[in-house]
């Protein structure tokens, strides 16, 4: 918890910057903000009399200098109103909790997917280290961390959907739309983290104290799952909240692969059509998210770390 | 044992790592010659269209098939490494080259310097990679130029996390402080003892960093916010490619395979480098 305290001042500017650097990217970008809002709300219309443009660039300060923008911007953000949508004039909360239950079915499904699988292989490889069986494993980490997700999306589709016909290949909905999706980023979370539990294992298992409980007589079962797990758990832990940030990134290149909805293509449809507060909520709540869990994950791993807690 | 013993001994057998090093320079160079040979040899050009063999399955006369528009495949892979290899070589070069620098001057200055640089690299680091191209190129408009941006905007950070913290462990060691003793100034230490004690390390790195910008440039360009479709980069013809997935599979099947292929040696080769530093050390 001490840890966790020292560690807020930072954290806190950290989520500055973010907003900063979120607020910059929106404030750079091309094209008449004003224009953008009008085509919004009257998509009718195809031309706009400047006292409207006008109008609407005083309703949202668009004329006012960076700083105060900003600020302005920040403000709201903290009591946390996000703004409307451009496009379909509802808070852009509302938007985000729509589509966030998609994305997080297809992370939390593969990620448990891919964790189980990647656990038992990697657990089977470290009882003979250098038998075919861990070659086997190695290999297919290294496979499936080269594997382009969205080529391995589009096997599956040809594959499994097209030949097969055993799961339906594009859309959202039932369950089924989810067996493809989540198998191609379970793959890649396999791969991932296969490798890392190996390695972990491995070094957890060849340690001295490991040697010392075997001399003692524990059952070799024991030792693995006592001991040998509880040590490699730490360190694993850390590099499953890193890789968080590309399992993200993966279900977005997922989501687009398979025109499914979700958080994926709710980024890529509002930064083409131009909807910037949605835009720039989403890339806040991505940058966030990652801080945060990077924060958790540090301060669980310091309170189970014995040599930092004396 | 004198310094001429040692000599003698390092010159007799060179290290694993330097026997490896000259095998991937070696391969690089004939991997680079045999690009350059099949730049000269094929008859086709990437955007050679030839409407009577649209489509057409691998023969003798196109090894690798051809598109939609009759394009041979095998010569658009070709270019297309150099579009999807190159450009990633250069925004992980920048990305490297740029960080190294910010986390030198970061690790090996003053305490404030290195506050407010570290907490600028964290806040870039908090953007997920893909979803900050996506944003970038998709609100300035999906072109090459604008992917090379963004994706250098986020190649840098994880150079400077790692030559911050090398610089630091590095600067306590004793041959740092001795030379600082001597009055050595602190531009010249950083050049000369630290920088060339860190390189390994982030040239591992740095063929990670390739072989994800190499996946990065390629999905986001078959996600249509990278390079656009009649350039031959890998993804752009995966793109262009979709539509024929089920009449004519060998569309997307071979672009899909060079990018496999190319990161996956990139990787084992870092791997194999890191390994053999592992060992040495």
């Amino acid at each position: 918890m001490k840890h966790f305290l020292s560690r807020l001042p930072g954290l806190v500017m950290v989520l500055l910057g973010i907003s900063l650097i979120t607020f910059t990217l929106s404030y750079l970008a091309p094209g008449d903000r004003a224009t953008a809002i009008a085509h919004a709300r009257y998509p009718e219309e195809i031309a706009f009399p400047p006292e409207l443009l006008q109008a609407i660039r005083d309703e949202f300060h668009l004329d006012a200098p960076f700083a105060s923008q900003y600020l302005n911007w920040l403000g709201n953000v903290l009591r946390g109103d996000f703004g409307l949508s451009y496009s379909s004039q509802t808070p852009v909360w509302e938007i985000f909790t729509a589509n966030l239950g998609e994305t997080v079915t297809l992370a939390v499904s593969s990620l448990g997917l891919g964790l189980l699988v990647a656990f038992c292989l990697a657990s089977l490889a470290v009882r003979n280290p250098g038998s075919w069986l861990d070659r086997g494993a190695v290999l297919l980490s290294s496979i499936g961390a080269a594997m382009p997700s969205y080529w391995l999306g589009l096997l599956l589709i040809l594959g499994v959907a097209v030949h097969l016909g055993w799961a339906p290949s594009y859309g959202t909905g039932s369950l089924a739309h989810l067996v493809l999706p989540a198998l191609t980023l379970a793959f890649w979370v396999m791969a991932s983290q296969t490798r890392l539990l190996r390695s972990f294992m491995l070094e957890a298992g060849s340690q001295a104290f490991v040697e010392t409980l075997r001399l003692r007589g524990i059952p070799e079962r024991e030792i693995f799952v006592r001991h040998v797990l509880r040590h490699a758990m730490v360190p694993a832990l850390t590099m499953i909240g890193l890789d968080l940030a590309s399992l993200l990134e993966g279900a977005i290149i997922v989501e687009l692969t398979f025109a499914r909805s979700g958080l994926g293509s709710l980024l890529a449809g509002s930064v083409l059509s131009r909807d910037l507060p949605v835009v720039m909520f989403l890339v806040m709540f991505f940058a966030t998210a990652y801080v945060v869990i990077n924060s958790l994950v540090d301060a669980v791993q310091a309170a189970s770390d014995p040599a930092r807690n004396r | 044992m004198t310094l001429a013993d040692i000599q003698s001994q390092s010159s007799q057998k060179p290290s694993p790592l330097l026997r490896f090093s000259r095998r991937v320079l070696m391969g690089t160079g004939f991997g680079a010659l045999a690009l350059c040979f099949g730049f000269w040899a094929t008859p086709y050009g990437p955007a050679e269209a030839d409407f009577l063999n649209r489509l057409s399955p691998p023969t003798a006369t196109h090894w690798f098939g051809t598109d939609h528009l009759g394009r041979d495949i095998g010569t658009r892979l070709l270019f297309g490494a150099f579009w999807s290899l190159g450009l990633s070589f250069v925004i992980s070069l920048a990305g490297l080259l740029v960080g190294t620098l910010i986390g030198l001057v970061a690790g090996a200055t003053g305490r404030l310097p290195d506050m407010v640089l570290m907490r600028i690299t964290d806040s870039f680091f908090a953007f997920p990679e893909l979803i900050a191209a996506v944003t970038f190129a998709g609100l300035f408009g999906p072109s090459t130029i604008n992917l090379v941006i963004a994706l250098s905007l986020v190649s840098w950070m994880k150079f400077t996390r790692l030559s911050r913290s090398l610089a630091k462990s590095i600067a306590e060691q004793d041959f740092v402080i001795q030379a600082r003793l001597n009055g050595l100034p602190a531009g010249l230490i950083l050049l000369r003892h630290i920088l060339p004690n860190v390189i390994p390390s982030l040239l591992v790195l740095w063929t990670s960093s390739w072989s994800r910008t190499i996946l990065a440039v390629s999905g986001l360009s078959f996600l249509g916010f990278g390079v656009q479709p009649p350039t031959a980069e890998w993804g752009a013809m995966l793109l262009d490619g979709k539509p024929y997935m089920q009449t004519a599979p060998h569309l997307m099947i071979f672009p899909g395979l060079a990018v496999l292929i190319s990161v996956l040696v990139i990787n084992l080769t870092g791997d194999r480098i890191r390994d053999l530093l592992a060992k040495t050390k």
